[in-house]
């Protein structure tokens, strides 16, 4: 016997119906009054467990690594990093590209499948954005701190100085402060429109005063009128129509940076395509990798169910292969296009040269860890499907440090060769990230109602409320 | 002037609500108003809320606007203010503003859409005259409130109906702000 919630082996697992009645209706959690599920979705805020609270101080003490090598690196300089001419880039845009690519899953989740009306998004949205909007956080950090002299970051913006220049707008890395910003701004809107019936429902659930008071003051008055949920349904709608071009603009733009340039491996017009699919690909791993421990965590199998998972081991099989295949035409660009320094960049100096190491790990990781995901039984087990983004992630990371630190080592002149290893501060950057964004994710999770509760009633509603 | 007051019956479904305001509307009632935990379509319809056409209409207006204005600063930046020859390359190149005029009509949408949404419904405000109403606290949880019209003098006959559809409570709104 197997208890329906219990983790572990997927063999004990009856066939499912395959009827597509019975395929929505497994997306939902066991019929339930909207108390209940109220309750238990916001208990989940209001009764936080024990372990939150532990893994927000640590994540909150590790932040301080990101903010003693800020300030290390602000006080003394870049020079504190690994990067060197030619290798200019390294960490720090790695980080950046990283960072930002896997903030594009959670709009891909929340915007695309809304539009296509997917309606197995619902329970995983809001987690999604709030990944978004915390992985731009971290990604906007590297640019700026990359720049330098990082107080001078309002030369970016064109105002009216004495020294009337104006930013070089035929430049991408204003289109990259353009589009990271917006990108910023946009989710952000995003994300709290689709919080506000929530944090409401928190205000009129909570028993104390300063909660209802709190609660009260973010839902800004909402009751839920049917005129106000045509609004909101109708601007839910155009932002998630605008924020899914948006998408893919912002990580077309990021790779322009790459493309726009002349270096070997980088003056490729698959670029744009090619980073938002790894984009998509990294960020719906990371979607995974921080549901699969929340969903255990919290006694949510119900409802993320593992109908839920199959589906997004899905789309990381799809947007793989999508990879796989960008990576073979990359090669077979270089290899038929003639020019002998794309030859050698990516027949030579990736595949064989001393960064070879490197090249196949992100080939096995990218392209050979989501071939296990043909098999249902892998779709179906949570620690298979963590095991396989945490590859993924460590794959796609790499690709960006492969792309940039390839290149730029290896130019048009063999005098400039130059390798590049991180220096302890770099390494203490991407750390202090990785701990920040965590931070940030727990305490979303302390405080907000992580899980979507009037869409996925509205979603009871519309397939069971009827009967 | 005999004030048609407002009343508001309370359901415990949105089954239940469907139904007595699709009895109501039969029955010839208009101006129906509705408070519920979650959007519903098809009571939007029953109590034929128009489709927010201004709202839609401002939004294409700050996408242009967006984009206008990012478009002016660019060329006004680059081709008149400054110009500055880098490589032989137009000082005023469309191609090569595609992208900001993108992010920009894209930001002029989404903060319109945003703040036109609230402003509409009237959102942020800190009080309520509904909020009076006992139970309606529990609006954002597992209630749906229907509202109407009526004279007074057809209340009652108007609450036993509104009961027997189900109703667990019908209250009358004291002053509509």
């Amino acid at each position: 016997m197997t208890s329906a919630t219990a983790e572990g082996s997927a063999a004990a697992w009856p066939a499912p119906d395959r009827s597509p009645a019975a395929d929505e209706l497994a997306l939902l959690p066991k019929p339930q009054t909207d108390r209940a599920l109220t309750e238990q979705l916001l208990d989940c805020v209001l009764k936080p467990p024990a372990w939150l609270d532990r893994a927000i101080l640590v994540t909150g003490l590790g932040s301080f690594v990101l903010i003693a090598a800020v300030t290390y690196t602000l006080i003394t300089g870049i020079g504190v990093w690994g990067n060197n001419i030619p290798v200019a880039w390294a960490f720090a845009i790695t980080n950046f590209v990283w960072w930002i690519g896997i903030g594009h899953a959670g709009t891909f989740i929340s915007a695309f499948l809304l539009l296509f009306e997917q309606k197995w998004r619902t329970s995983i949205n809001r987690f999604a954005e709030a990944m978004t909007l915390f992985a731009v956080m971290q990604a906007g950090l590297f640019p700026l701190l990359h720049m330098g002299r990082a107080w001078f970051f309002y030369w970016l913006v064109p105002y009216p100085s004495t020294m009337k220049v104006w930013p070089q707008f035929r430049s991408s890395l204003t289109w990259d402060v353009v589009a990271v910003s917006t990108y910023f701004t946009v989710s952000l809107l995003f994300w709290y429109l689709g919080l506000i019936p929530d944090l409401a429902a928190l205000r009129d659930y909570a028993k104390e005063p300063w909660r209802r008071r709190l609660y009260g003051i973010f839902a800004l008055g909402w009751h839920g009128s049917a005129a106000t949920w045509r609004r909101h349904r109708i601007a839910y709608g155009v932002l998630a129509g605008i924020a899914a071009p948006l998408v893919v603009s912002v990580h077309s733009i990021v790779s322009m940076d790459f493309s726009i340039g002349v270096l070997p491996g980088w003056h490729s017009t698959i670029f744009p395509p090619y980073f938002v699919a790894g984009a998509i690909y990294s960020g719906f791993a990371l979607v995974l990798t921080l549901m699969i421990p929340a969903r255990y965590l919290y006694r949510l199998e119900h409802v993320i169910t593992r109908d839920h998972l199959e589906k997004m081991g899905k789309m990381l099989l799809v947007t793989g292969t999508i990879v796989t295949y960008a990576y073979a035409v990359e090669i077979y660009c270089a290899w038929s296009g003639g020019d002998a320094f794309d030859r050698h960049m990516l027949l030579h100096v990736r595949p064989r040269g001393p960064i070879a190491p490197i090249f196949w790990t992100v080939i096995a990781c990218n392209c050979g860890s989501p071939l296990v995901l043909w098999s249902r039984r892998v779709r179906m087990s949570a620690v298979g499907l963590f095991v396989v983004t945490l590859a993924i992630q460590l794959g796609m990371w790499l690709e960006r440090f492969l792309l940039i630190v390839s290149s730029e080592s290896a130019d048009f002149l063999p005098a400039n060769a130059h390798y590049y290893s991180p220096s302890v501060i770099d390494i203490a950057l991407l750390c202090g990230t990785l701990s920040f964004f965590t931070f940030l994710f727990c305490l979303f999770l302390r405080f907000v109602p992580f899980i979507p509760l009037s869409e996925l009633k509205a979603l009871e509603f519309e397939l069971r409320g009827r009967s | 002037m005999s004030e048609k007051a407002r009343i508001w019956a309370e359901f415990p479904s949105g089954a239940a609500v469907l139904g007595a305001a699709r009895r109501m509307r039969e029955r010839g009632h208009t101006r129906l108003d509705a408070y519920t935990p979650y959007p519903m379509p098809e009571l939007e319809e029953v109590a034929e809320l128009p489709r927010p056409r201004l709202l839609l209409s401002l939004i294409l207006l700050g996408a242009c606007t967006g984009g206008t204005l990012a478009f002016l600063i660019i060329w006004w930046t680059a081709a008149i203010s400054y110009p500055l020859n880098v490589g032989g390359r137009p000082l005023n190149s469309f191609v090569t503003d595609i992208p900001i005029l993108f992010e920009s009509s894209v930001l002029g949408a989404a903060v319109t859409g945003f703040i036109g949404m609230l402003a509409f419904s009237g959102l942020p405000r800190l009080y309520d005259p509904l909020e009076q109403l006992s139970g309606f606290e529990r609006t954002t949880i597992d209630r749906f409130w229907l509202g109407l019209e009526c004279e007074p003098d057809a209340r009652e006959a108007l609450t036993s109906e509104l009961t027997e559809l189900g109703a667990l409570s019908v209250q009358r709104e004291e002053t509509r702000a």
